[in-house]
């Protein structure tokens, strides 16, 4: 069997799988009965609905005609440096402080350009630093910790 | 008169300085971010959420709806000047704005935008506020059932704008209310889908959620296809049009506004839908045009951005009054209403007037603002184009960052917004619109919640769906909708239309 469009092939799969998922995981709830119904109940019966649609969508991939099926390239290297980046704040923001974190997002997320120059991400990361300092400590008075862990007092 | 009386309540409240402060703040980092090319107003509202939560409710909103504002015109403006439209309802504007930004007449294409917009927001306004009462006497005689069917007759009615497969739209709205369906289940306190993370007990993020799959994903795609972005600055000519411009323009922005008010106020509705229909009734219109459609016509321009103005500013009626979101955007809000712990419907307007009127009354004011803000400003506007990607995306990604995590004070929520996004980049590449999904998601749990008390009180019985007339009424309105699109010919003309703007 061929796949005629990728694309709607792959995002019934998708919907499939989300579909059994939500239904499989809504089992170790109550299902009550319709006029009181569970937990279990409503997420049950649109995970069912979503498994369906999912089917549908991926049997009308395998029958369509259609000329640009193909899915496109994914391009791994911004998505990998632009969430690797924000991931690297999070994780870094409670032990590393504000702006340990911030430069971390903001030289691992330039990196997923094609044009990176370093003392331009440079010049960016200072300028970041110095306007989210007067603009969300010192202006929105947000309370986060500013300095790394063995820095602070 | 009461329409009167609850204007002035309105006008005292947003004509605090404090408010107007945070109107023209609003609308001037809306457009700020706006007018970068590739963001939309989902995502501006997206990233720029968290930054209201510190305030007091009212100002919150306000902020919010002047942040929308700007950010609707911001992407008017890159839509004229670099022909990359920041979001879906400027895509038409591109066709005939870009031509006369080729002309030399970008001045003249972006005062007529401004001005047109200015004059359908205030026709929307009036709109609002006077069908605000009788909306709110109507939403009281709504049971649960009605709301689910209401609901139900909105998700449907987004389906049938979203581009590209009708299935999938469904298959997304479905995801997002089950994702909207993740944490505490009200009824029974059972933690649902929470894999025993404490986190995410409370629910998923919606911040996360949007800013994830709007926001990041966006960024990334448009790290894919470095731009070539060509911005006429040296040409944006003079502002004002010419006589015989204003003339060609001033009906087509009366037609416009008067299509788009319309709707906006319908399940699905908004500023998209409106922007295709008015520059489609124009080209139908305008008979032997001196310059023709798609070489630079101003009613071109004049007539959707009118359009999607004035709807953007009527489908604030059914989130405001019924506390459904007609679209994502809304859904948006609705989202900003609850984090300030107002339970968005009927019941805003009597438990708080001088919030409810004070929004509309800003609207308005935020309206006046885009005038005086963006006309002046144009040159600043155009500078910002010529930022290099490379340097604003870091710069979006801090704020976002720092955003999300503010809401909460937890990095969990950071993230979540990191998941979401490689979510949203998978949406990106299989084709399936994200905006179905936001909607499904903030409607998820309204959804089970009158489901289930419809059930109840029906004792099990599943055809009070049908047997009460009102809820027949919009349950029969969604069949109709979908079986529309579904016939063979006008599917096929919707999916030109789609495909005309690609």
């Amino acid at each position: 069997m061929q796949i005629r469009d990728a694309k709607d092939f792959w995002s019934g799969i998708m919907f499939a799988a989300f579909g059994v998922f939500f239904v499989v995981f809504a089992r170790q709830y109550d299902m009550g009965t319709a006029a009181r119904m569970g937990p279990a109940f409503f997420p049950t019966m649109l995970g069912g609905l979503l498994l369906l649609l999912g089917a549908v969508i991926a049997i009308r991939g395998l029958t369509a005609q259609t000329k640009d099926g193909r899915v496109d390239r994914f391009h791994f290297k911004p998505l990998t440096f632009v969430l690797g980046a924000v991931v690297a704040f999070g994780l870094l923001l409670r032990p590393g402080g504000l702006l340990v974190s911030l430069a971390a997002l903001v030289m691992i997320s330039s990196y997923g350009s094609d044009e990176f120059r370093l003392r331009d991400v440079l010049l960016l990361t200072a300028f970041l630093g110095v306007l989210v300092m007067i603009v969300f400590i010192y202006g929105l008075g947000m309370t986060v910790p500013v300095m790394p862990v063995f820095l602070r007092d | 008169m009461d329409l009167i009386d609850n204007l002035a309540l309105g006008f005292s409240t947003a004509l605090t300085f404090a408010n107007i402060a945070y109107a023209f703040a609003g609308v001037l980092i809306g457009t700020l971010i706006g007018v970068l090319p590739g963001i939309g107003p989902i995502a501006t509202l997206a990233m720029l959420l968290p930054m209201t939560y510190a305030l007091e409710p009212t100002s919150a909103l306000i902020m919010l709806a002047g942040i929308y504002y700007g950010a609707q015109y911001g992407g008017s403006t890159t839509a004229i000047l670099v022909n990359l439209p920041g979001e879906s309802s400027s895509v038409v504007t591109c066709i005939d704005g870009y031509q006369m930004a080729r002309r030399g007449r970008a001045g003249a294409a972006l005062a007529t935008a401004a001005l047109g917009s200015f004059f359908a927001g205030t026709v929307g306004t009036l709109i609002l506020a006077a069908l605000a009462l009788p909306m709110v006497e109507l939403a009281f005689k709504f049971g649960p059932a009605e709301y689910f069917s209401l609901m139900a007759l909105g998700l449907i009615g987004a389906v049938v704008l979203a581009s590209g497969s009708l299935v999938k739209a469904i298959a997304m709205i479905v995801l997002g209310l089950l994702l909207g369906l993740v944490g505490t289940d009200v009824n029974s306190g059972v933690a649902r889908f929470n894999f025993d993370v404490p986190e995410l007990a409370d629910g998923i993020g919606f911040v996360a959620v949007a800013m994830g799959v709007f926001g990041f994903a966006e960024i990334i795609a448009n790290l894919e296809h470095k731009g070539q972005r060509q911005v006429f600055t040296d040409k944006v000519g003079k502002l004002l049009p010419t006589m015989a411009e204003f003339k060609e323009a001033v009906p087509a922005v009366l037609r416009g506004t008067a299509l788009g008010s319309v709707l906006g106020v319908l399940p699905g509705g908004g500023a998209l839908l409106a922007a295709f229909a008015a520059y489609t009734v124009e080209k139908k219109v305008t008979r032997n045009p001196k310059i023709p459609f798609g070489q630079g016509n101003i009613r071109g321009v004049a007539a959707p951005e009118s359009a999607n103005n004035a709807g953007a500013q009527t489908s604030f009626i059914p989130m405001l009054t019924l506390g459904i979101p007609p679209n994502a955007v809304m859904a948006l809000m609705v989202g900003a209403m609850t984090i300030h712990n107002i339970q968005p419907g009927p019941q805003v307007m009597t438990s708080n007037p001088s919030l409810f009127w004070g929004l509309i009354a800003s609207m308005w004011i935020g309206n006046l603002m885009l005038v005086v803000l963006n006309l002046p400003l144009i040159g600043i506007w155009v500078q910002l184009l010529k930022v290099p990607y490379r340097l604003l995306y870091p710069a979006i990604l801090v704020f976002c960052c720092i955003g999300v995590y503010s809401i909460n004070n937890n990095s969990f929520d950071v993230l979540m917004t990191a998941a979401f996004g490689v979510l949203g980049y998978l949406f990106y590449k299989l084709r399936c619109e994200p905006a179905p999904l936001i909607l499904g998601f903030i409607l998820g749990p309204m959804m089970e919640e009158n489901l289930r008390r419809a059930m109840l009180l029906s004792r099990g019985d599943p055809t009070v769906f049908f047997t009460r007339p009102l809820s027949l009424t919009l349950l029969l309105m969604a069949a109709a909708l979908i079986f529309i699109v579904a016939l063979p010919q006008i599917s096929r003309t919707r999916e030109e239309a789609f495909h005309e703007v690609d």
